[in-house]
């Protein structure tokens, strides 16, 4: 993979580690605590700034580089957590 | 990847002029309508902060004149003395004739000097540095004298939070000459035509001439205003060009050249924004101590000066010492395109920013 640094060092994604993620990355988190089901799109804190922190996580802790369209086509944290995880087996 | 390596050429020194005028986005809470707290993350998080831009009227030419000026004379070369000029720009004077031949006029150059534009951004200060090298190395050329500057504040629309509160102004000079010392130097540079349009002013060329229609504003659905005439950025895909892009090219820089990541003594970036450039430099382990950062939070993202501009701002005395520093320069932007130099330089004649409207 491109962006990895060393990609036999990448491993599978836990879905709390997801979560931990958006908890760092979001400026505002919602009342209720974020999950498996939480619609991302719909957080009020979802804007470009944390897409592009998200984004750099990933890619910097599992060698997955997510795109705009990645985003847009998915819709809750265990989507996305199941999209990453998809790539970093077929790594 | 292009690569290339020359020995017997080096830079002599170099010269950076900013605009007088500041900008900062703590006085730009209309823009962000009102929310204080989004500027303040900005900040934290993208390191926006101070630039500097051109009042209407002022162009890369007059900003790169007064840089040339300075360079000259500081390095005790004469005007008959430069055989060729290279100016990389992409805010030129006119579509005709080149930036080049326009200060070339105004410098009052022999007619004996090559000048030529380059048409790159954020890339286009290493592109420059290796056509110079090219002309040196393959002879007939001593000197060459290379400009590098933009104006890309007048190119975005002051509504446009994407790009407005990013970009400074800022026009340099470098002069690049024949030396019997042994440099050396290597130079990696690439291209990803796919993504011309991440980073992109739509009209005013002849694919899409300015009309009554392209000079329109259009909110997009962020909020942001800007016409077909203003530079459009789509951040998240330069973004994740960026450090996709970047690490990499360093890399195989540094095996072309057989040299390790330690032998380096400053990694110059072009100076996107601090989260960019932290980001690269964590990706590739460097000591953040080796990056240059400051010149982006004071003048702003200055395009293809912004490199010249950095070892003007944060290198000036070890450049001018005695003692060679290994120093690995690299821009990436607009195009999409990307360039790696691995230079030694020492004894520069001068290496400082200059400030518009200061007596030469």
């Amino acid at each position: 993979m491109l962006s990895a640094i060393c990609s036999n060092d990448f491993v599978d994604m836990k879905i709390d580690q997801l979560i931990g993620i958006f908890t760092e990355s979001l400026e505002e988190l919602p009342e209720t605590p974020l999950d498996g089901a939480t619609r991302y799109k719909d957080l009020k804190a979802w804007d470009s700034l944390a897409v592009l922190t998200v984004v750099d996580e990933i890619d910097m802790e599992y060698g997955v580089l997510l795109r705009k369209a990645d985003f847009q086509k998915l819709a809750t944290l265990q989507d996305l957590y199941e999209f990453v995880n998809a790539r970093v087996e077929n790594a | 990847m292009a690569n290339s390596s020359f020995s017997g050429v080096r830079i002599g020194g170099v010269v950076t002029c900013v605009p007088t005028l500041e900008k900062c986005i703590d006085d730009e809470v209309d823009l962000f309508g009102g929310n204080e707290k989004q500027i303040a993350r900005l900040k934290k998080t993208i390191g926006l902060n101070r630039r500097r831009v051109v009042e209407a009227g002022t162009t890369a030419v007059d900003l790169c004149h007064r840089a040339a000026t300075r360079l000259l004379a500081a390095s005790g070369v004469e005007l008959g003395q430069v055989s060729a000029m290279i100016f990389v720009t992409q805010t030129p004077d006119y579509l005709q004739p080149c930036n080049a031949a326009v200060l070339h006029g105004r410098l009052k150059l022999p007619t004996s000097c090559a000048a030529l534009d380059v048409n790159l951004g954020c890339s286009g200060y290493v592109y420059g540095l290796w056509l110079a090298h090219m002309m040196v190395q393959a002879g007939g050329c001593d000197r060459v004298l290379l400009l590098a500057g933009d104006t890309m504040s007048r190119l975005v629309h002051p509504k446009d939070r994407s790009v407005a509160p990013v970009f400074g102004d800022g026009g340099s000079a470098t002069l690049i000459e024949r030396s019997d010392g042994g440099q050396q130097a290597w130079f990696s540079l690439g291209t990803d035509g796919s993504g011309y349009d991440k980073l992109i002013v739509p009209a005013g060329g002849q694919r899409s001439p300015k009309t009554e229609s392209t000079c329109l504003d259009v909110e997009d659905e962020d909020g942001n205003v800007r016409s077909s005439e203003h530079l459009f950025m789509d951040g998240a895909e330069v973004f994740n060009f960026s450090i996709t892009v970047e690490p990499k090219a360093v890399r195989e820089l540094l095996a072309y050249a057989d040299l390790s990541l330690d032998s380096v003594d400053h990694f110059v970036f072009h100076q996107a924004n601090r989260y960019i450039l932290t980001n690269i430099a964590k990706r590739l382990k460097i000591d953040l101590t080796k990056v240059p950062m400051q010149t982006v939070e004071r003048y702003g993202n200055q395009s293809s000066a912004s490199i010249p501009s950095a070892m003007c701002g944060e290198l000036q005395a070890v450049l001018c010492g005695a003692e060679a520093q290994r120093v690995l320069l690299s821009g990436f932007g607009v195009g999409l395109s990307w360039a790696s130099a691995i230079v030694s330089l020492s004894d520069l004649s001068v290496c400082e920013v200059i400030e518009a409207d200061s007596a030469q």
